[in-house]
């Protein structure tokens, strides 16, 4: 039994958001609305508490960046400026604190940030081959609902969305 | 009306379809305007080339530098660029966290400005340096002789706070620049699709995507608010950390920083005006943002009015005699023209905002916001100059105006800043359209809302029964005309 | 292991000026010029730019303000209007006061200017990078920079052949000052090892201190109690370290001071005052 891939394109969000509802009260078998996935032009806040929680877990790494690069920056400083005794200059102490703080402020949020820009590029899936379902128009103002299910209920999950103001369904086998 | 009507910032029924066609279509077909304002930073940049050329041959004599004056405009641009940098992605953070919805359409090209006016004055460390080609010893490598720079020096820590930023503050351009890219990638054809399918990194608009994004984007924003004010108060630490008069001020961290955001406000009245007649964004840079934008501008001018005449009584009231010295001589001395420039500019001439006629006048406004950005290279100017001219040692008095060689350098990194904004702003759409699209959506919602509470009003005060909630009626407006 | 080192070695590390520094030094070099008896004859300049192969830029960049003059003498009039208004200048001969805690040394990004164990604010031309810092910090204006090459036009030949071999020749874009001569202390450094011996006081004399006619430039070793220079220092009741007043203001035979001490830069250079019967 193989599994189908289904997009099925809506004027609004008002029509996907319908049709979200009426999977979440079981109006069609096969479909659970975690398998959802919405796509859209925009990001609108309702998609999530729609769709239920799904979770984000980029700030732990965020977290673990700026932890990184604070620490790495304090002893990467002081091991350099204790093995570099050349540096008593002016009077100031070989390892000067204050100076090391600015710098390793510095260094938090240059490996925060990047650990951040990192993860949510692994994170969000992009660059990975997800299906080839796609339509332009989901660029300028359609709203795209994918499910995933079984060839069985492949013709009734399209006559639902059919019923329920589907623009164009488009579907390919996974 | 009410209040959401009237400070509309944008049409909300515009289309969505309508907003890809405008700004991909700006991106192609620009004013003449446009090509000669590159023509022209081409020229100026050539122009700076060639002087850093024989710069580069002769040593830093050409520049006209003498023994007080080891540094001049140079830095002074150096500081004046770094702090255009700073209003346009400190700007967008802030609006961002704060929910500013009319950062929307401008925000973009403000970034652009950051990124752009960073790389300029990055060259400017270069350019002054006596050995430009050992300039990665400033870099914390390991060398075999185990040498290292030394972490003490404020030029150090530019060099940190600078790369931290110049990268951060490109990628959260590049980051809210990824949904647009994928609009570009399925709008357009030829090479453009080609790279704008390579930048959107697989962008398609899914739930997870867009999820994970919204959190990046805000903790990105969250970072760059307090980098971007170390950034600034790092590169003021050039000056307060030293122990000359006039330089070592214990305000001038926040008066670099509110300084900065003064001029890159500043900028980004002058380049929002540019834009908007370059690329016919009417629709789009409206006549409410700019207004927006000179109200922020204002009340960051008189922040830094503020912090300017602390530092002015601080040094008045300090009573020491070289600080005092260097201040009077900046009023009545051989700078007191160019000081005096600086006060008019920077605050005077703000007060002109204050009128509602002049900021909805895109020519006015262009004409001051050059104004401002004029008194904020010179308060750049005033901060190096007079000190070096007039500092403890009177044997090395000396006053300053620069040499050809320096005064085309800087009048070059204007036109090399003008030309990659340009060229950006042809490659890569200036106006944020999916942002748009959600500013149109949201607003939307909110006069729908509006409406609604009206209606509801009215029946109350006909004395009728009241029925249902308060709350949103289930038929929100949809995306008509798709 | 440096991260074995730090954790060591910590409190040692955080030791700054006010606990006696991270250096033990062996030595700090110090001079005293007693302006009393300087002429102002500029001869210190003279030997100064033949020891330290310092360019001669000429007229149009001396006016420009980009000379070389390591040691210059500074000349100040009282008072520069009236009948006699070339007359009685005042000369301060001023070179680099290699400051205990100078403020040339932090700024630099490179750390090509530092302190030496031999209490010597030293410069390494081969690690400038010319970013000039270290200049605009000094106060007293002592650090010159080689804005051209000036060694092309310099030395035309044979005037070549008076270049001293002890020590480089500088190029456009790094930073020199004066050095307290410091080809001459390694020398005598060397000279004593050999002898197995410790350095006398009197073995390094400076070219400028060498060139003075009336003998007003001192200089020796502030850490040796038997120096010329310490008991000139000791008689001035002036230290080494942070500023302190602590003088005797009646006793007019105390003259020292060191310029800019309220700055607490520690200079190294004693200073004797000027006296003058005004009535003459």
């Amino acid at each position: 039994m193989s599994r189908h891939r289904l997009l099925a394109m809506f004027k609004d969000f008002d029509d996907a958001f319908d049709v979200v509802d009426k999977i979440k009260a079981k109006e069609v078998s096969g479909v659970e609305v975690d398998d959802i996935n919405m796509m859209s032009p925009i990001e609108h806040p309702e998609v999530d508490t729609k769709l239920g929680k799904r979770p984000v877990n980029i700030a732990y790494f965020t977290l673990a960046g700026a932890i990184f690069g604070v620490t790495f920056g304090f002893f990467f400083l002081s091991s350099a400026q204790a093995s570099f005794l050349v540096q008593p200059q002016g009077g100031k102490p070989v390892v000067p604190l204050p100076t090391n703080f600015v710098l390793m402020y510095e260094m938090l949020i240059f490996f925060a940030v990047w650990t951040t820009v990192i993860c949510f590029i692994f994170l969000s899936g992009l660059g990975q081959k997800r299906g080839t379902l796609y339509s332009e128009k989901l660029t300028v103002d359609e709203i795209g609902i994918v499910v995933e299910i079984d060839e069985s209920e492949l013709d009734s999950v399209k006559n639902f969305f059919k019923n329920n103001k589907a623009l164009e369904i488009r579907e390919e086998k996974v | 009306m009410s209040q959401v009507i009237e400070d509309k910032v944008i049409d909300e029924k515009l289309e969505w379809s309508r907003i890809n066609a405008d700004v991909i279509a700006s991106m192609q077909a620009p004013r003449k305007a446009y090509w000669i304002t590159v023509f022209v930073c081409l020229t100026m940049f050539l122009c700076a080339i060639a002087a850093e050329i024989y710069q580069y041959k002769m040593g830093l004599g050409a520049a006209g530098l003498n023994n007080p004056h080891m540094w001049d405009m140079y830095i002074a641009t150096f500081v004046f660029w770094i702090g255009m940098s700073h209003a346009g992605t400190l700007l967008s953070a802030i609006l961002h966290i704060i929910h500013a919805q009319w950062r929307k359409p401008i925000y973009r090209f403000a970034e652009a400005m950051t990124t752009f006016s960073l790389m300029t004055a990055g060259f400017f460390p270069m350019i002054h340096l006596g050995r430009v080609w050992n300039l990665y010893w400033v870099l914390p490598y390991v060398s075999d002789r185990g040498i290292w720079p030394n972490f003490r020096s404020p030029l150090v820590w530019d060099a940190f706070a600078i790369s931290t930023y110049l990268s951060s503050s490109a990628l959260f351009l590049f980051i809210g620049m990824i949904p647009d890219m994928a609009i570009l990638r399925d709008h357009t054809t030829g090479w453009r699709k080609k790279l704008y399918g390579i930048l959107c990194l697989g962008w398609r608009g899914d739930d997870r995507q867009w999820r994970n994004f919204r959190r990046t984007y805000m903790l990105l924003a969250c970072f760059l608010i307090p980098l971007a004010i170390s950034v600034h108060s790092i590169v003021s630490s050039d000056f307060a950390m030293s122990i000359m008069p006039g330089w070592h001020v214990t305000t001038f961290p926040p008066y670099f920083v509110a300084g900065a955001l003064y001029s890159g406000c500043a900028a980004i009245m002058t380049l929002f005006v540019c834009l908007r007649y370059f690329f016919r964004m009417e629709e789009y840079m409206t006549l409410n943002i700019m207004e927006k934008t000179t109200k922020l501008t204002f009340a960051i001018a008189m922040v830094w009015t503020y912090l300017n005449l602390i530092e002015f009584s601080a040094t008045w009231y300090g009573h020491n005699i070289y600080d005092k010295e260097v201040l009077i001589a900046k009023a009545t001395g051989p700078y007191a023209g160019v000081f005096w420039t600086m006060i008019f500019c920077g605050m005077v001439v703000p007060f002109t905002l204050c009128f509602q006629k002049l900021r909805r006048h895109m020519p006015t406004m262009f004409v001051i916001s050059i104004l401002l950005n004029l008194g904020m290279y010179v308060e750049r100017w005033m901060i190096v100059a007079p000190t070096l001219a007039q500092a403890h040692s009177p044997h090395q008095w000396d006053v300053l105006w620069g040499s050809v060689i320096q005064w085309a350098i800087v009048f070059g990194s204007f036109g090399w800043f003008g030309l990659l904004f340009l060229v950006f702003v042809k490659l890569f759409p200036c106006v944020s359209m999916y942002e748009v699209k959600e500013l149109c959506f949201h607003l939307k919602h909110e006069i729908h809302e509006e409406e609604l509470a009206k209606k509801h009003a009215a029946t109350k005060a006909a004395g009728k029964a009241e029925e249902g909630s308060g709350g949103r009626a289930p038929g929100t407006p949809g995306l008509e005309g798709a | 292991m440096s991260f074995k080192n730090i954790l060591e070695n910590f409190s040692y590390y955080r030791r700054d000026a006010e606990d006696g520094g991270h250096h033990e030094y062996d030595h700090r070099f110090g001079m005293t010029i007693d302006l009393d008896i300087c002429t102002g004859c500029n001869s210190c300049s003279t030997a100064c730019y033949a020891e330290n192969n310092l360019a001669v830029v000429g007229k149009e960049r001396f006016e420009k303000g980009q000379a070389m003059h390591w040691m210059r003498v500074e000349r100040y009039w009282d008072n520069i209007e009236g009948d006699y208004a070339e007359e009685g200048a005042k000369f301060l001969p001023m070179l680099c006061q290699n400051c205990g805690a100078a403020t040339c040394e932090p700024v630099c990004p490179v750390a090509a200017t530092y302190h030496t164990p031999d209490g010597l604010n030293a410069q390494v031309y081969n690690r400038c990078i010319g970013s000039r810092y270290c200049s605009n910090n000094c106060p007293f204006r002592v650090r010159y920079f080689n804005f051209w090459s000036y060694y092309e036009d310099s030395w035309p030949e044979p005037l070549n052949m008076q270049l001293n071999p002890d020590l480089s020749v500088r190029d456009k874009g790094v930073m020199e000052k004066c050095t307290f001569c410091i080809q001459r202390i390694r020398t005598a450094k060397d000279k004593a090892q050999r002898e197995e011996r410790v350095m006398a006081d009197g073995d390094v004399v400076t070219a400028c201190a060498q060139a003075c006619p009336t003998g007003a430039i001192v200089f020796g070793d502030t850490m040796d109690p038997d120096s010329r220079v310490s008991k000139l220092w000791e008689k001035h009741q002036v230290h080494r370290g942070p500023f302190l007043q602590k003088k005797d203001k009646t006793n007019e035979e105390i003259r020292g001071y060191r310029i800019f001490d309220e700055l607490n830069v520690d200079p190294s250079i004693l200073y004797l005052e000027r006296v003058r019967d005004t009535e003459v």
